[in-house]
């Protein structure tokens, strides 16, 4: 065993861990935090998203030891966070969500892809998701969210702030 | 969130979903979610072999490790119709005496981790004693072949044949006769939450309590007490948040016996939860259709009849209660499709081969059938020089032939289905599209667009069930609609919510009964001890039935909050109107609250005589249990590089009709989500196996699904015939965005490299088998050169 510490969700973390066990696995079973969902367990797609030191990674596929005296924030500590709720409020409206168990993943990659590309257009956000697996909404709910929380976090000036349609009759 | 000011209620309305804030906020419970002190973790040690007897299980000394011999009295849990004809394989949890697929379980490990169970896993020993495997389909059934389970007379569960009108006399007086082989591959259903059990002994409620993945509680809790030998009133069956499940969560799976039996057994709390390789390997796999079928026709490009032969690969067992029977005749009756023609005959053969049993998957039957009748008709129309769009136009069925019964005995009920066709080849503007293709494609791309017609039965109840000989004939749903105190609402219901937002649409239909806001009522699904018994959520049946028994239960409930009021008010019941959460009478209104503190906890303010409580539970089946069809049509515009094989969607359009809508933006969900599994279907998914019976797709590197960039944003024009007997003119409808596409998108592959002659034939259409298709027939015309 191994210990480390790490600041997750803000508090500091002090475990012992394995050194193969995967983050996810110490995330939902030991601190029970499980809205970090495990959909594939080899890092295809993207359920169990969080960032690490900010940055987005799968955590099904980063060694808890990896993280010692590293920055780990999961769904559960985005529930104060102001974009999130922004971003939250367009998964919503747009029905960006059924099942929503790759829900948790899509809202932390929709957050790292308005920050790195601003107002980005449906294609990069299409690609940006390329790593997302969602079975159940055929991701246009999920692209016209982003775009559109993306255009309430950084309007352009003079900017129109109608969110896109879905539907199209 | 609230109604549009000018609308009279809820039904019909784009409310936002209920169920969405806890998803948003990752604070749902999914079965893996749940954890119960003192667990343990279950790693299954699976066949590796395709075919073999079984021999030793070597264990390792003082582990928890147990297989077929540590349970002697567990029943098996074969399942399928109740006919004569069709031959039972005995499905046992643990293998016994033989394994038939790879990924069947033979063992079980049991460890407080699964890391530390999957250690125990590596170390128990299985001897197989290895047979040849049955792979092929249509092989399976050649002379020869090796037979995979004892007593049967050949590889199939059963063979039967769905005939009508005089095949032979249409053949001989055909002036057009096209024969084509058409094959669906073989898929597994992908629900993003792979399966779940968790179960334990409860002592103070003398009962085992099982949390499962699944898509009806109720059903699995029959499923179980007979594997087990439980009285049902000893299971207690939670379905929690569930992960999507696509038919795939709809059969009793040994995964879930065993679970129940180790928690029996060591008399702890046990848990598996599927990791995806296993989900590829062992869980429901689908399609796996083989269409061997000949259409006759006139000159004219007028449908006469069709012949053929269906192959259906059940894998190697009939998964309880169903089986895989209604796959042969569901793909024998809609081959016809929405199309008019005078004779059908179709031999149906349900295979038995050395690989994962199958299960529904979104569509059960129909893409097959759709994929089959489709490209013949594509075929058909290039053959005798027509426009395809043209050709379907003159065969389908008319508004005012409705209601119509097919030649494959489906009761199309009402709709104008020439009118979706014609709406989605204006949407694609076919007469520009064939302009550009005329012009040609800078790139060296070749442009195709292709249609496809589907029907989707939705809301059968008993008369079909019965007809198809189902073991469990799911032919009503059941609501209890029970008012509080304060006036807010319970709806307890025997569906189970898996992502189609019923949470939000059966909280509609209440509030439309009831005046309420939606707020003001939970909706509550998913647990056989608080629920009425139901059959769960598939083959397109909650807005039917479930939505048809929660009007029911909530207008009896508003009939006695009338007469209550009424009582209240000192006004004849008749002079009064339930709007607004209130009963109004002709000289003032008392609020639902009031009635319901009333009804509840003081009767002394009833009318003399009357029961207290607003509490009602209702069943529902329409009078006509043959089913209501959506329908639609679907027009796909690709791009494909005939060199590499590389097909890219670039539009995609869909005119349909499911009847009155009650939550539009749901239905629209429901159908981009099924267009993207059928874009799944025709393009990317697949589960190959090679020659000794390997799953060659066990990963997500494998087994591609279709994700954001490979999918095009679909366009929808919605058409609405209410249907005449079912409540509020609703038809089930999330199965059908899934028939159409893999059609569809074939047919505009096949039309996109036309001048190739191209062979497309077979799902789903990777870069490898359109390029080889395109070498093929490259390879015929330099031979025919010659």
């Amino acid at each position: 065993m191994t210990a480390i510490t790490l600041t997750l969700n803000g508090d500091r973390v002090r475990e012992e861990v394995e050194p193969r066990d995967i983050l996810a696995d110490l995330l939902r079973d030991r601190l029970r935090l499980t809205g970090t969902h495990l959909g594939c367990e080899h890092g295809a797609c993207g359920a169990c998203t969080v960032t690490l030191d900010g940055l987005p990674v799968r955590s099904c596929i980063v060694l808890a030891v990896m993280c010692d005296g590293r920055t780990v924030e999961t769904i559960e500590g985005t529930r104060a966070d102001a974009t999130m709720d922004v971003i939250r409020r367009h998964f919503h409206e747009q029905h960006a969500l059924q099942c929503g168990f790759c829900t948790p993943g899509m809202l932390i990659a929709a957050r790292d892809i308005i920050a790195r590309h601003t107002r980005p257009d449906e294609a990069t956000v299409r690609r940006e998701l390329s790593g997302q697996v969602c079975r159940c909404t055929g991701y246009m709910g999920i692209v016209a969210a982003i775009r559109a929380a993306a255009a309430e976090l950084h309007p352009a000036p003079g900017a129109d702030l109608r969110t896109p349609d879905l539907s199209t009759s | 969130m609230s109604a549009d000011a000018d609308t009279q209620g809820w039904v019909g309305v784009r409310l936002l979903r209920k169920e969405d804030r806890r998803h948003l906020l990752g604070a749902s419970t999914f079965t893996a979610d749940v954890r119960v002190p003192g667990l343990l973790e279950v790693a299954f040690v699976r066949s590796q072999f395709a075919h073999g007897r079984l021999g030793a299980v070597a264990k390792p000394d003082g582990a928890r490790v147990f297989s077929a011999e540590d349970f002697p009295h567990l029943k098996p849990i074969d399942g399928g119709p109740e006919l004569p004809s069709f031959r039972a394989a005995p499905y046992h949890a643990f293998a016994r005496d033989k394994v038939h697929f790879v990924g069947q379980i033979v063992a079980a490990c049991l460890a407080p981790t699964r890391a530390q169970a999957e250690d125990l896993a590596d170390q128990v020993g299985v001897e197989v004693d290895a047979l040849p495997a049955v792979v092929d389909t249509v092989e399976a059934l050649a002379p020869g072949a090796a037979i995979l389970h004892d007593g049967f007379p050949d590889n199939a569960f059963i063979h039967a044949t769905v005939t009508e009108g005089d095949i032979a006399a249409v053949a001989a007086a055909a002036p057009v006769a096209l024969r084509r082989t058409f094959r669906m591959n073989r898929q597994a259903t992908v629900s993003l939450e792979g399966r779940g059990v968790l179960a334990y002994w409860d002592h103070r409620l003398d009962e085992l309590v099982v949390t499962l993945s699944t898509q009806g509680a109720h059903v699995m809790r029959i499923g179980l007490a007979m594997a087990l030998g439980l009285p049902e009133h000893k299971l207690h069956l939670i379905a929690p948040d569930v992960g999507g499940g696509f038919g795939g969560k709809n059969r009793l799976m040994p995964e879930e016996v065993a679970v129940c039996a180790l928690a029996l057994k060591t008399g702890r709390p046990v848990r598996w939860i599927e990791d995806r390789r296993e989900h590829l390997m062992a869980s429901v796999h689908c399609r796996e259709h083989h269409y061997d079928i000949t259409l006759y026709a006139t000159r004219e490009g007028r449908l006469l009849g069709l012949k053929g032969e269906v192959h259906i690969d059940a894998g190697a067992y009939s998964l309880w209660p169903s089986g895989p029977f209604m796959e042969a005749s569901m793909a024998a009756r809609n081959l016809p499709g929405p199309y008019q023609m005078q004779a059908l005959h179709v031999e149906t053969h349900t295979v038995a081969t050395s690989k994962a049993p199958m299960g529904p998957y979104r569509g059960v039957a129909r893409p097959g059938a759709c994929f089959a009748i489709e490209r013949a008709v594509d075929e058909l129309a290039h053959a005798i020089g027509m426009e395809p769009a043209e050709v379907r136009r003159i065969n389908l069925v008319g508004p005012h032939q409705m209601p119509y019964r097919t030649i494959g005995g489906m009761q199309l009920d009402s709709g104008d289905y020439p009118q979706a066709l014609e709406r989605v080849r204006e949407m694609v503007d076919l007469a520009a599209l064939r302009r550009r293709q005329q012009a040609g494609e800078d790139d060296g791309r070749r442009i195709g667009v292709g249609f496809a017609v589907y029907t989707e039965q939705s809301g059968h109840g008993a008369a079909e069930w019965t007809k198809r000989k189902s073991r469990i004939v799911p032919g009503y749903e059941s609501a209890t609609a029970r008012m509080l105190p304060d006036g807010t609402l319970l709806l307890l219901v025997g569906i189970q919510n898996h992502g189609q937002g019923l949470e939000t649409s059966l909280a509609q239909i209440a509030a439309q009964e009831l005046s309420l806001d939606p707020h003001a009522i939970s909706v509550r699904y998913g647990d056989t001890a608080l629920t009425p018994f139901g059959f769960g959520t598939f083959a397109s049946r909650s807005i039917v039935f479930s939505g048809g028994a929660v009007a029911r239960a909530t207008r009896a409930l508003a009939d006695k909050a009338r007469r209550i009021g009424a009582h209240l008010l000192q006004a004849d019941v008749a002079d009064t109107r339930l709007a607004d959460g209130a009963v109004h009478g002709p000289n003032g209104k008392v609020s639902l609250a009031e009635i319901a503190r009333a009804a509840n906890v003081r009767q002394e303010f009833l009318p003399a005589g009357m029961p207290p409580l607003l509490d009602e539970t209702a069943t529902y089946e329409p009078e006509e249990s043959g089913g209501f069809f959506s329908y639609g049509a679907h027009a796909a515009v690709v791009a494909v590089d005939p060199e590499t094989g590389v097909t890219t969607t670039l539009d995609y359009a869909i005119a349909e009709d499911c009847g009155t809508m009650i939550n539009p933006m749901i239905v629209d969900g429901q159908i981009i989500g099924g267009v993207a599994q059928g874009i799944g279907t025709a393009l990317y998914e697949e589960i190959p196996y090679d020659a000794d019976g390997q799953p060659l797709a066990t990963t997500f590197g494998d087994y591609m699904v279709p994700c954001a960039p490979e999918l095009p944003a679909l366009r929808i024009h919605h058409l609405v015939t209410p249907a005449h007997g079912t409540e509020y003119g609703v038809k089930g409808m999330g199965e059908g965005g899934a028939i159409a596409p893999p059609a569809a998108i074939a047919n505009a592959v096949s039309d996109a490299l036309r001048d190739f002659g191209a062979r497309i034939w077979e799902t789903p259409l990777t870069p490898r088998r359109v390029s080889d298709a395109v070498a093929a027939a490259c390879g015929d015309r330099s031979e025919d050169a010659v």
